[in-house]
């Protein structure tokens, strides 16, 4: 691929080459140059960055999955409740939560494939359904270390392995599991998008759906298919998130899908379907990650955060603009 | 299987079941009945105290709502009916209203603003209803009594405890909670208060708007740009727990003292028994002081306009007892 | 316009191209696809602001900056791709830009007015409050004619305007022309149909690769004279008889052998030639889009098609033949009655996906809408009908859908600088050419084309007319939807004819005229064929 300045994927390098800029100007004191502060930025990133894999690949396909947030905090709390209170190994809490993730964007994918419920809407009533089952099972408050006896006394088990396992670093301390946990969720999105026939699918779809089906390719299945993974997806970001947190939170994941959406957006990739690529919205989720931590680092108010974050990404969205010929 | 009328159910379907959901939760009166209905003597007049709570999606509302019926459970002649506004205005609104309407003996409140509830809560009081205002004020001065905390107060101590703790100097991190709310903007107020005059400097300053993931990142910011660092002052227990999280993988943990607010039994006192937590501050609910209030407003006893509740340090030493009163 | 030029990137378009219209005259601006008629009528039309050379109306130099820039210049332009947007009323699209306020409020009864009036001078009888997006295109190209006539321009750009109008509304068409020429206006007129050509133009430039090849009063130039202009070799005849293709050099079979049967029956060795084995029989069929309770637009249609043989299907606008297609094709699922069968073997039909299996292949009257991904590459676009044949066990094989693509190119006489560019960049005859390689790949037993010529260049057309002869020749059944007669009759062995989706007349080729085709298209005459 040409790696000239006019492909999307020269632009979004171009943006992520400008934060970094931005932040060796701006490098508070050295501490933007420290190893441990680019670890860092990563593993903050990577429960973001899981998420805007599988939206990458409903937003893709022509659609958008607004769910991903609650089912973060249903998988989180799910995941705590089987880890921490009744003791399961992660060999069973991993698939189990995965499955869970699965069918919420299952049920997604269904309404919006076979129904002909718009996408927007879909999602929406799945975002609310997953967030209400989470309250749900937790009982409305976080899923902990603390668990409560019947006469409202505490006691207090260990973190189980399997949270500890995952929230770890590796290399000597210079890599996070979770960074890990992300990078290869970024190959297997980009597995599925650019190896495999699913995702040749996928793009004619978001492309044009109508030439897609008179061309035989099964649309509903597919569009299943990229919800079911975008909902798995977010059930590992949210085992990620509850084995970082040590707790199992309800509340998890607000407004999580708005940030993944603007990753994948930045990177490159088209919210009109059928452009755009896993490799984009890596680039995407670094350029707004390493922003979010120039701007920690430095201490920046938080009216100062979202302003300057706000102009960056319609910024980095303009100079996205395809130019029309 | 007709395709075309699936779409046209399942459309309309959906919407009402999204409707159903939100309305339906918000419509859930749970009515916890605060007393055993079999052993309540006759020749007891039967008080009903209808209470609206903002929201139970905080655990500390919850607390609070569990305070109370507690407290109400050891009288048997009360009775307290429950609704939950689900943080929305409107709706806290007309659950007074519905309370006014149905005569109950007693209003409590905990308000989600002051502004759009001080009218229906003053329309109450002109019906003859007392009401109790928890937590959050209202404007004016149209109700019965203010039963809040200070966290301003709190603030406060927090800050002479951190002085103490620390002889007098040292590097503080403060974590602060959403600078755009009341909490927020008193416990900062609170502390610097606390700290004056002595040589505690605060060399880091983030809002992390109370969630645990944002303190953990900005705790990472800390630490990587300042190796020497005494104290994380954090605004509630859950960016104490972020905080000391990340500063445990960085292995700096045993360094630094690490000091929330809020106290919950499972969160804040079990993060202290557990040593996470060097400090932490309880921000009472005010739930019991509500009944025993109520309870003073309904035999015509007289009531100061507001109470304003103290805190509870719970620290390493006096945590197996329950912690320690602060007025 | 004199001394144009024009580049996109590193791609001449256009190069030193000039034009004149006088007034009152029809001027026909005439070349093959990607000959660079389009760009120029486009930088006329204020749509390429960016270009080199100059541009004179009524003797001042203008240069428009925008669609809205040229209206105010005069120029109005009626676009092949037609620029109306269906969910607004008509009125509102005929004066979109336009539109009559007063303190910002639409005066949405003078508008309808004035809409009304200019719909009814095209012969139009409808309520301009309706959604554009309820008519059908022969009326939506109408609406896009009068809101061009409703600009009052002078100079009036026509591009393809007759390609999905029938027969009395081609006549009212020209009608207006006529009028327009005596009110002064100039006319471009751009079209692929020679016969248009002879009747209406008074001079024609011609274009090539971009450059301007010449330009001749229409008296001096008799069509095979034009032709060659326009291709620069020369072709004896536009579409040659069927006798020819045993006079044909020998071609590459694409298929390596003959089409492969699906459901394992077994037939092998099939006849070339309208004489072979029953291919495709259907029986009593029916297509009810909107519902059995509702009008179907197919109604107890019942034929067969042989092997080798080519069934050409006549009709005009709403007869239901693209319907017939669509739902031979699956698209309309079980919305069908009757029975299909394939080699004599009873297949149901109720999805694309089941029709390719069973061999059947569909292209689309539209490529752009619904036969291609125009974001997609032409390895993307030749390969999807068969991406599960070239990818076992769902993991793509890139190596192999190249080769396969270029296959099928080469097949087509395709030519593109690469086989990874956007098939959105590409020319239309290209296009199609890219459209119907993704069905050569699946190996049909039954080709269904629908208007596979619509909006091509004579050498294109040429190139598809030999490779419909090929593929009958190699076995496999061919139906085809064609408005234009000419081609209907040389290429068909049968014709059917359909009119409000019943079939109205049957003819052989040795029957076949044109008045009697046009008559049961219309539904007057019901002489061969009751059904």
């Amino acid at each position: 691929m040409k790696k000239n300045f006019t492909s999307p994927a020269g632009r979004a390098f171009l943006a992520l080459v400008l934060v970094f800029i931005i932040g060796s100007i701006f490098n508070a004191d050295g501490a933007f140059f420290k190893l441990g502060t680019h670890r860092d930025t990563l593993r903050e990133m990577s429960v973001y960055g899981i998420l805007a894999c599988g939206m990458t690949m409903v937003i893709i396909s022509g659609g958008i999955d607004l769910s991903v947030g609650s089912i973060l905090a249903l998988a989180a709390v799910c995941s705590a409740k089987m880890a921490i209170h009744w003791g399961y190994s992660g060999w069973l809490v991993l698939p189990a939560c995965l499955i869970i993730g699965g069918l919420c964007g299952a049920v997604s994918g269904f309404l919006t494939a076979r129904l002909q419920i718009q996408p927007f809407i879909a999602t929406l009533a799945m975002m609310v359904l997953a967030r209400g089952l989470s309250k749900y099972a937790s009982g409305g408050m976080k899923v902990s270390t603390a668990i409560a006896n019947p006469d409202g006394t505490y006691r207090y088990v260990n973190v189980p392995p399997f949270f500890q396992d995952i929230d770890h670093r590796i290399l000597g301390g210079s890599f996070s599991v979770v960074t890990l946990i992300f990078i290869a969720c970024v190959l297997l999105g980009w597995l599925l998008m650019s190896k495999h026939r699913v995702g040749r699918y996928l793009y004619a779809i978001g492309g044009n759906e109508e030439s897609s089906r008179l061309s035989g390719v099964p649309v509903v299945g597919t569009k299943i298919f990229a919800y079911a993974m975008s909902g798995m997806f977010a059930a590992m970001a949210g085992i990620c998130q509850a084995a970082q947190e040590q707790q199992g939170d309800p509340e998890a994941g607000v407004g999580y899908e708005l940030i993944a959406i603007a990753m994948v957006v930045i990177g490159g990739t088209s919210l009109m379907g059928g452009r755009g690529g896993m490799g984009l919205t890596l680039l995407g989720v670094l350029t707004i990650g390493y922003l979010d931590k120039i701007l920690s680092i430095n201490a920046v108010p938080e009216a100062g955060r979202l302003v300057l974050t706000g102009i960056i990404i319609v910024i980095a969205v303009l100079t996205q603009r395809r130019r029309r010929t | 299987m007709n395709m075309k009328l699936i779409k046209i159910l399942a459309y309309p379907s959906l919407v009402l079941a999204v409707i159903a959901l939100t309305v339906g939760c918000r419509k859930s009166e749970d009515t916890q009945k605060a007393n055993s209905p079999a052993s309540s003597p006759p020749s007891q007049k039967q008080f009903v105290i209808g209470m609206s709570q903002c929201n139970l999606g905080e655990p500390w509302r919850v607390q609070m709502n569990a305070d109370i019926a507690a407290a109400a459970a050891k009288h048997p002649e009360l009775k307290v009916i429950f609704k939950d506004a689900q943080n929305d205005t409107l709706q806290q609104r007309a659950q007074v209203e519905e309370f006014a309407g149905s005569k109950v003996d007693l209003i409590i409140i905990s308000p989600k603003e002051a502004q759009p509830l001080t009218e229906p809560v003053a329309e109450a009081m002109d019906a003859g209803i007392p009401v109790i205002v928890l937590d959050r004020r209202l404007l004016g001065g149209k109700y019965t009594c203010f039963i809040g905390a200070n966290n301003e107060k709190i603030g406060k101590a927090a800050g002479e405890w951190i002085v103490k703790a620390l002889g007098g100097k040292g590097n503080v991190v403060e974590l602060m909670g959403l600078q755009t709310s009341t909490p927020g903007q008193d416990r900062h107020k609170g502390f610097l208060e606390g700290i004056a005059g002595s040589n505690i400097k605060v060399i880091f300053q983030a809002d992390m708007q109370w969630l645990e993931p944002r303190a953990r990142d900005e705790m990472e910011s800390a630490l990587a740009r300042y190796d020497n660092i005494n104290l994380v002052y954090a605004h509630n227990d859950d960016g104490a727990h972020g905080a000391y999280l990340a500063a445990k993988a960085a292995g700096r943990d045993k360094q630094m003292k690490f000091v929330g607010i809020d106290a919950l039994p499972q969160e804040g006192i079990a993060y202290v028994k557990q040593g996470i937590l060097d400090a932490t501050f309880q921000y009472p609910t005010g739930g019991a002081e509500a009944i025993d209030t109520a309870l003073k407003i309904l035999h015509g006893q007289a009531v100061p306009k507001e109470i304003v509740l103290g805190t509870r340090l719970f620290d390493a030493q006096n945590v197996a007892q329950g912690g320690e009163d602060l007025k | 316009m004199t001394g144009i030029c024009k580049d996109f990137g590193r791609t001449t378009v256009l190069k030193d191209v000039q034009l004149e219209v006088r007034s009152g005259e029809v001027h026909v601006l005439a070349g093959e696809n990607g000959a660079g008629k389009s760009t120029l009528i486009k930088i006329l039309a204020g749509i390429h602001a960016d270009f080199q050379g100059s541009i004179h109306i009524n003797g001042l130099e203008v240069r428009p900056k925008s669609p809205l820039d040229a209206n105010h210049l005069g120029v109005a332009v009626i676009h092949q791709e037609l620029s109306l947007i269906d969910s607004l009323s008509v009125a509102d699209n005929i004066f979109l830009g336009r539109t009559p306020t007063r303190h910002g409020f639409v005066l949405d009864s003078v508008q309808q007015k004035l809409a009304a009036q200019w719909v009814q001078q095209l012969g139009l009888d409808i309520d301009t409050r309706r959604h554009v997006g309820e008519f059908t295109i022969a009326v939506r190209q109408l609406i896009e004619i009068a809101k061009a006539l409703s600009q009052n321009a002078k100079i009036i750009v026509m591009d393809e305007p007759t390609s999905a109008l029938n027969a009395p509304e081609v006549e009212r068409l020209f009608a207006l022309i006529q009028s327009l020429k005596a009110r002064g206006c100039g006319i471009v007129y751009i079209t692929h149909k020679m016969e248009e050509i002879a009747r209406i133009a008074d001079r024609i430039t011609v274009l090539r690769d971009g450059k301007w090849i010449g330009m001749a009063p229409a008296s001096d130039l008799p069509i095979p004279k034009l032709i060659q202009w326009m291709i620069g070799r020369e072709v004896t005849e536009p579409a040659p008889e069927r006798g020819c293709v045993e006079d044909q050099p020998q071609r590459v079979d694409v298929f390596g052998s003959a089409p492969l049967p699906r459901s394992g029956s077994g037939s092998a060795g099939l006849p070339v030639g309208p004489g072979g084995r029953q291919r495709l029989k259907v029986e009593n069929f029916g297509v009810f889009p909107r519902g059995f309770s509702k009008k179907p637009a197919v109604e107890n249609i019942s034929f067969s098609v042989r092997s080798g043989e080519i069934l050409g299907i006549a009709g005009l606008q709403g007869s239901g033949a693209s319907e017939l297609f669509h739902g031979l094709f699956g698209d309309f699922g079980s919305r069908t009655r009757g029975e299909i069968y394939l080699d004599e073997t009873r297949v149901s039909l109720r999805s694309p996906q089941k029709a390719i299996e069973a061999g059947v292949a569909l292209l689309t009257n539209d490529r752009k809408a619904t036969g291609l991904v125009l974001s997609l590459s032409i390895v993307a676009n030749a390969t999807l009908a068969g991406l599960r044949e070239l990818s076992p066990m769902g993991w793509r094989q890139p190596g192999r859908e190249l080769t396969a693509a270029k296959e099928m190119a080469s097949a087509m006489n395709l030519r593109a600088a690469s086989m990874d560019m956007e098939v959105g960049f590409l020319s239309g005859g290209n296009q199609q050419k890219v459209a119907i390689a993704k069905w050569l790949q699946i190996r049909p037993r039954v080709l269904l084309l629908d208007e596979p010529t619509r909006g091509i260049d004579i050498g294109a057309k040429q190139e598809i007319y030999q490779r419909m002869r090929e593929w009958a020749g190699q076995g496999i059944a061919i139906l085809l939807i064609t408005s234009e007669m000419p081609e209907l009759l040389t290429l068909s062995d049968r014709i059917l004819v359909m009119h409000r989706g019943r079939c109205t007349a049957e003819f052989s080729r040795q029957e076949a005229a044109p008045e009697k085709i046009l008559a049961a298209a219309m539904g007057t005459a019901m002489t061969n064929r009751q059904n």
